[in-house]
């Protein structure tokens, strides 16, 4: 019988492989800021373009939602983080916006500074 | 533009400035010269980051390589090994690390977020709030297991007790001794409550944190039931936050999938259920009897106090109850130790408070800073100052229960007994910072129609007296406002203070009573010179065509009632009797030939 402390360390381990295997760490992670204010500005659009740019076949990608941040005036947001590198916080992100992170950043490498944060 | 290599945090903190991390940042800037990097490198600067006795403490990103005790020495062998070889230095790495800290791995660079200090919304904006597995892997739920293995329930209160924390709803009474309270009571069946019915205008504290993090508040309700003895949890949020309802009805089903909630919590003996109660959104059932009396399903009134909810509470028993960022702070007490929260914040206050910052500034959100922090560093520093080169007014704190405090008050500290010295008070959390282009009188007028309508109709005092204020406010802003006016809202204000019996009566007149101390000038200007000097009511302006004025019929076409008389090329005229004031014809003209008085 495990203890408490046992039971929750097991759990945080299983937790942890779940996410890697879904390539947490090998891929760029995409977050896209969904709690009510940033649905408010428009960011179900931009998660379903994300959504819909890996049902097109884009890989290497590991797509998420998170809560608000807390930048109201610049949402919608999205971080593009990989493990290593400095996480890119863009800002105001429209559906537009969105493809062309796709096609630029997530599927190019390229850092749309302009738009960050 | 060339994209930055390395991102370096300097810790700015009290504790790092006193050990000199500011002659650190000056040497730093002179080693990254002296190797050509200043522009492939950036420095930034965060709030404390409550390592305190490892600092001054420096992050170098990407990778999260956190150096402590860094002395001027060692600033060249960092930059040369680490930002143009990319070798860490290994002798200064450090690994202390506190939990909120995760937050600044990815926003550590965004200087807004650089004074902030994370400890409530430590996972906002970090984690999916609807996957458990990313909060356990956060060291979620750590802090029960904790707990319940290794602590007893007098010890958890000990802990709370230590970390000094002070309920964030608000009135900000000892959370510990509030848990201490209920847990002495003896009785057959407890109850622990999650007031969630966030409802000052403006104010998103709660529902963010909600939604960005829905289990570190049913963690620290958990470990609430250990500590107090109760079996029962009940979150009493309202009805308009849909989104923050789903993501808890789904983080208590992952909890119980996971024997989190329920019967033998982690294996012990102990059981905790936890179930959600919606409210109808009346502004008083945020007064804890209030709340009670709606979740047994009468009229949200509230009664008198004692005997307050720690004898006799939810039908009748012992209930604890806490606002939304109050149970937040419970994990990180019990993993980090409540001596270490004890260390943030000020002598009375500790840890740290959300603010929904909005109203007139540039970087308007939710932010979370150190007790003590001054108004104008969240207004400046974080909130980025007053946009179009407006100058700051007012900011007004805690809602309709709060208080405007005028620019002399911008370096008052924040805590609970420094705000209500000021004339304000501390509240759940809303702060909106007010410009040149609001009257004061309007915004009274704003909170106080709020209060009047949200009044439960319980005392006469609150019932018949925020009424009387209203109507006397809306005549002053009438332009029918009358000598005697400002003394008689002194006098009821007062009266309605001392007479009534919850905190909504209470406060109810404080947003009157504070701009009349610090703006009084503005209600005689209303009353005795009928005169707006914000020119936000309408009934005290008067449109005019002034001699810029071409002739263009811009104005002429816009006017909804016809009032703007004149021929082409030719000056026009306002017809006073027929203007509205709508304002139109001022904003669409492009010649500045309208004066606005």
């Amino acid at each position: 019988m495990l203890t408490p402390i046992q039971t929750i360390k097991k759990k945080r381990a299983e937790a942890v492989n779940r996410i890697i295997s879904k390539g947490y760490l090998s891929t760029k992670r995409v977050y896209v800021g969904m709690a009510t204010c940033e649905i408010a500005a428009g960011s179900k659009d931009v998660m379903d373009v994300f959504r819909q740019a890996i049902a097109n076949g884009l890989t290497d990608v590991y797509l998420s939602q998170k809560g608000c941040a807390g930048r109201c005036n610049l949402e919608p947001t999205v971080e593009v983080v990989e493990e290593g590198k400095i996480p890119v916080k863009y800002g105001r992100v429209t559906p537009q916006r969105a493809r062309d992170i796709v096609e630029r950043h997530l599927k190019k490498g390229e850092i749309i500074a302009e738009w960050t944060i | 533009m060339k994209e930055t290599k390395y991102k370096l945090t300097l810790c700015d903190g009290t504790a790092c400035i006193q050990n000199q991390s500011k002659v650190l940042h000056q040497a730093l800037e002179a080693e990254l010269d002296k190797h050509g990097l200043r522009q492939s490198v950036s420095i930034h600067l965060s709030g404390c980051l409550g390592i305190c006795q490892k600092g001054p403490v420096l992050i170098v990103n990407p990778g999260y390589i956190m150096y402590g005790r860094v002395q001027v020495e060692d600033i060249p062998e960092i930059v040369e090994s680490h930002l143009v070889r990319n070798k860490a230095v290994t002798r200064l790495i450090i690994t202390e690390d506190h939990l909120y800290n995760r937050f600044f791995r990815i926003f550590g660079d965004v200087d807004f977020f650089g004074k902030q200090m994370r400890i409530c919304l430590r996972n906002c904006g970090v984690i999916d709030p609807e996957n458990i597995d990313d909060y356990l892997s956060l060291r979620g739920y750590e802090a029960l297991a904790k707990a319940l293995e290794s602590m007893t329930p007098e010890e958890v209160i000990a802990e709370v007790k230590k970390s000094g924390l002070r309920g964030r709803g608000g009135a900000g009474f000892p959370t510990g001794l509030k848990w201490e309270f209920t847990a002495k009571q003896t009785a057959d069946d407890k109850y622990v409550i999650c007031n969630a019915d966030e409802g000052d205008p403006g104010a998103f504290m709660d529902r963010s944190a909600i939604e960005g993090d829905p289990h570190t508040v049913l963690e620290g309700m958990i470990i609430a039931g250990y500590a107090i003895g109760a079996k029962k949890g009940i979150i009493y949020i309202r009805a308009e936050y849909p989104l923050a309802i789903e993501r808890l009805e789904k983080a208590i089903a992952a909890a119980r999938e996971h024997g989190i909630l329920g019967a033998n919590v982690l294996g012990s003996d102990f059981s905790f259920d936890i179930e959600i109660r919606l409210g109808a959104g009346a502004f008083v059932c945020g007064e804890e009897t209030a709340l009670i009396h709606s979740i047994e399903g009468h009229r949200g009134m509230p009664r008198p106090r004692p005997p307050y909810p720690s004898v006799k509470g939810l039908f009748g028993k012992p209930t604890l109850i806490n606002n939304v960022e109050t149970w937040a702070s419970i994990p990180v007490i019990l993993l980090d130790g409540g001596k270490w929260f004890s260390t943030v914040g000020t002598e009375t206050s500790k840890g740290t408070k959300v603010f929904a910052l909005a109203g007139k500034v540039h970087n308007t959100g939710l932010v979370e800073v150190p007790m003590g922090t001054t108004l104008r560093e969240i207004i400046y520093d974080i909130g980025g100052g007053i946009p179009n080169g407006k100058t700051f007014k007012a900011v007004q704190t805690g809602g309709p229960s709060g208080g405007c405090l005028p620019a002399k008050y911008l370096d008052t500290q924040i805590d609970y007994e420094s705000l209500a010295k000021a004339g304000s008070i501390m509240g759940s959390g809303g702060m909106i910072v007010i410009d040149e282009d609001s009257c004061m009188v309007g915004l009274a007028k704003f909170f106080i129609e709020f209060t009047q309508d949200e009044s439960c109709g319980k005392c006469t005092p609150c019932r018949e007296g925020t009424k009387r204020m209203y109507e006397i406010l809306t005549r002053i802003t009438e332009g029918k406002g009358q000598p005697g006016d400002i003394e008689k809202l002194e006098r009821l204000g007062e009266m309605i203070k001392r007479s009534s019996l919850c905190g909504l009566g209470q406060s109810a007149p404080n947003p009157v009573l504070s701009t009349i101390k610090n703006f009084r000038e503005e209600y005689e200007e209303h009353i005795h010179s009928k005169k707006c000097r914000a020119g936000q009511c309408a009934a005290m302006l008067s449109y005019t065509v002034n001699v810029k004025c071409v002739g263009c019929g811009a104005c002429k076409r816009i006017c909804p009632v016809g009032a703007v008389e004149g021929t082409r090329k030719e000056k026009h005229l306002i017809l006073q009797d027929k203007c509205i004031r709508c304002g139109q014809c001022y904003e669409v003209c492009k010649f500045d030939a309208i004066t606005k008085a």
